[in-house]
């Protein structure tokens, strides 16, 4: 899946946690630095959060008119 | 990457499973009494035998499953952490359990304890909504969620305040209008506290396990503030008796409560689900019952005979406490469960050991076999306050064999979680791993 804010896209919106925090968890393992995650969510993931930054990711999310949660990851360091 | 699936914030897993472990002993209290006091408990709502079932299933059941699982949501949905969790966990719990069972003894007339248990609720319900209140403290309300967590929270207080004046009353300690109060204070825990959280949690875990659209923003963003202002406004006229504005008033709030059942069957039944699950059903028999409560609502409202007769207070309370609320913490259990065996155990792993899958630690199965006896014994309660003399045994057998299978059911999911625990350990300890191992807190 293509979206103008990354390549990497994973869209959980249909999907029974704890689904779209392993996807995310495994994409992450693989993203090269420079490069960027884009996690579409209904929700805040709060946990992620907390999780991505105690790993060396930075994170920024974009609350849409239809309810969809943009998280868009990439390594803090990169 | 497994490594990073430790959930910092996650609290440990002892904070709310003491709740949800001992949940169901509170219910089987309640068939236990039910078969052993039989048709004379269901004559009227205010029977000893009736007062001390409501508050085992209120209290016991449904309050103590809403806490545990606040512990665990609040900083999952809101990103509210509540600080020393198993502390306040293990006091918080304790408190309640003594004071519910110091309540129902008092309600049956064992002794004369309805001081203590005012104080021992007051105490652990209070501890409660304070460490709830300074984690949610500073946080903005950018969702319903949590605007209705507060709302949620408001409300036990008010209710909690409500209860203790009672609860002084019947022990003597003070005079007070006892059914003003007593309406006040119902409408305060099933509207304003229970629907309140219910609404809250909802906007997130439907969609989000039931797999349905998200409910619209114009309803979760007006829903929880709506319930808070007609509670409040229903509250001085129903103490002071103006009969005519709380009645407008409590229509409104039955009102409210019926959009939302019947929006959250409407989501449900968009489901992307082919079939749907143990969880959705036991939602959807939930809704059902509570629009069935507020058609009972509306009838009485139209036809004042049917409200003189003892039936339906009873009627009412039983579609909304046991097929309305406890159908749906039945449904939540069977998937915060073992959601949080699988989580500890992903996190006592570390990333070397992977958990196992969520309908390995607990199958379809059993949790529909379960479900069934739930829902009949509901109907059977129902029937029950109809023919007492008929169904009120049968009831009160029917919620005890769903009560015992329900805790079989959450024991054996934490069966999964020791044996994996320590499969994991011994795996932990062949890696060299094992003196760090994450989650040993839980």
């Amino acid at each position: 899946m293509k979206h103008p804010k990354s390549d990497r896209v994973i869209d959980a919106r249909g999907l029974e946690p704890p689904e779209p925090f392993v996807l995310t968890m495994d994409a992450l393992d693989r993203l090269p630095k420079g490069e960027k995650l884009l996690l579409l969510l209904y929700r805040e993931p709060y946990p992620l959060y907390k999780a991505l930054a105690n790993n060396g990711f930075a994170h920024e999310a974009e609350q849409l008119v239809d309810g969809t949660v943009e998280i868009l990851i990439w390594h803090a360091d990169a | 990457m497994q490594a990073i699936l430790s959930f910092e914030q996650a609290p440990p897993m002892a904070a709310p499973f003491r709740f949800f472990l001992t949940a169901p002993l509170f219910a089987l209290l309640a068939g236990l009494l039910l078969l052993v006091a039989g048709p004379e408990a269901l004559l009227s709502r205010w029977t000893p035998g009736a007062l001390a079932l409501t508050h085992l299933v209120a209290l016991g059941f449904v309050l103590q499953v809403m806490l545990g699982a606040m512990i665990q949501i609040l900083p999952v949905v809101a990103g509210a952490n509540l600080s020393h969790p198993l502390w306040v966990a293990r006091i918080v719990h304790a408190l309640l359990l003594a004071g519910v069972l110091c309540l129902a003894g008092s309600f049956l007339g064992w002794f004369s304890g309805f001081v203590p248990a005012a104080a021992l609720l007051g105490a652990g319900v209070g501890c409660f909504i304070l460490m709830a209140a300074l984690s949610l403290r500073g946080v903005p309300p950018t969702s319903a969620t949590i605007t209705g967590l507060k709302v949620a929270l408001l409300s036990l207080a008010a209710v909690l305040a409500l209860g203790i004046a009672l609860a002084g009353g019947m022990g003597g300690s003070w005079s007070l209008p006892m059914v003003e109060t007593i309406h006040a204070h119902a409408g305060w825990g099933l509207a304003g506290w229970g629907l309140g959280l219910l609404s809250a949690v909802a906007y997130v875990v439907v969609p989000m396990f039931q797999l349905t659209p998200l409910y619209p923003h114009w309803f979760s963003r007006f829903f929880g503030g709506s319930l808070l202002a007609v509670a409040v406004l229903a509250t001085p006229a129903v103490l002071f008796g103006h009969d005519v504005l709380a009645g407008l008033l409590q229509a409104l709030l039955v009102w409210i409560a019926a959009v939302f059942c019947a929006m959250t069957l409407w989501l449900q039944a968009r489901s992307k689900r082919a079939r749907p699950d143990t969880t959705q059903r036991l939602w959807r028999g939930a809704m059902q019952s509570g629009l069935a409560a507020c058609a009972l609502w509306a009838l009485v409202a139209l036809v004042p005979a049917l409200g003189e007769r003892d039936e339906w207070p009873l009627l009412f309370g039983v579609l909304v406490l046991a097929g309305g609320y406890m159908s749906v913490i039945i449904g939540m259990l069977y998937k915060v469960v073992p959601f949080l065996v699988w989580l500890h155990l992903q996190n006592r792993g570390r990333g070397k050991v992977v958990a196992p899958n969520m309908k390995a630690v607990l199958a379809e199965a059993p949790m529909q076999r379960q479900m069934r006896v739930h829902f009949a014994a509901c109907a059977l309660l129902a029937g029950g306050v109809l023919w007492p003399a008929g169904l009120a045994r049968p009831a009160g057998l029917a919620m005890v064999a769903s009560a015992v299978l329900l805790a079989i059911n959450l024991l054996s999911a934490l069966g999964v979680y020791r044996r994996h625990a320590a499969l994991v350990d011994a795996r932990l300890a062949e890696l060299g791993l094992a003196e760090a191992g994450v989650g040993r807190r839980a």
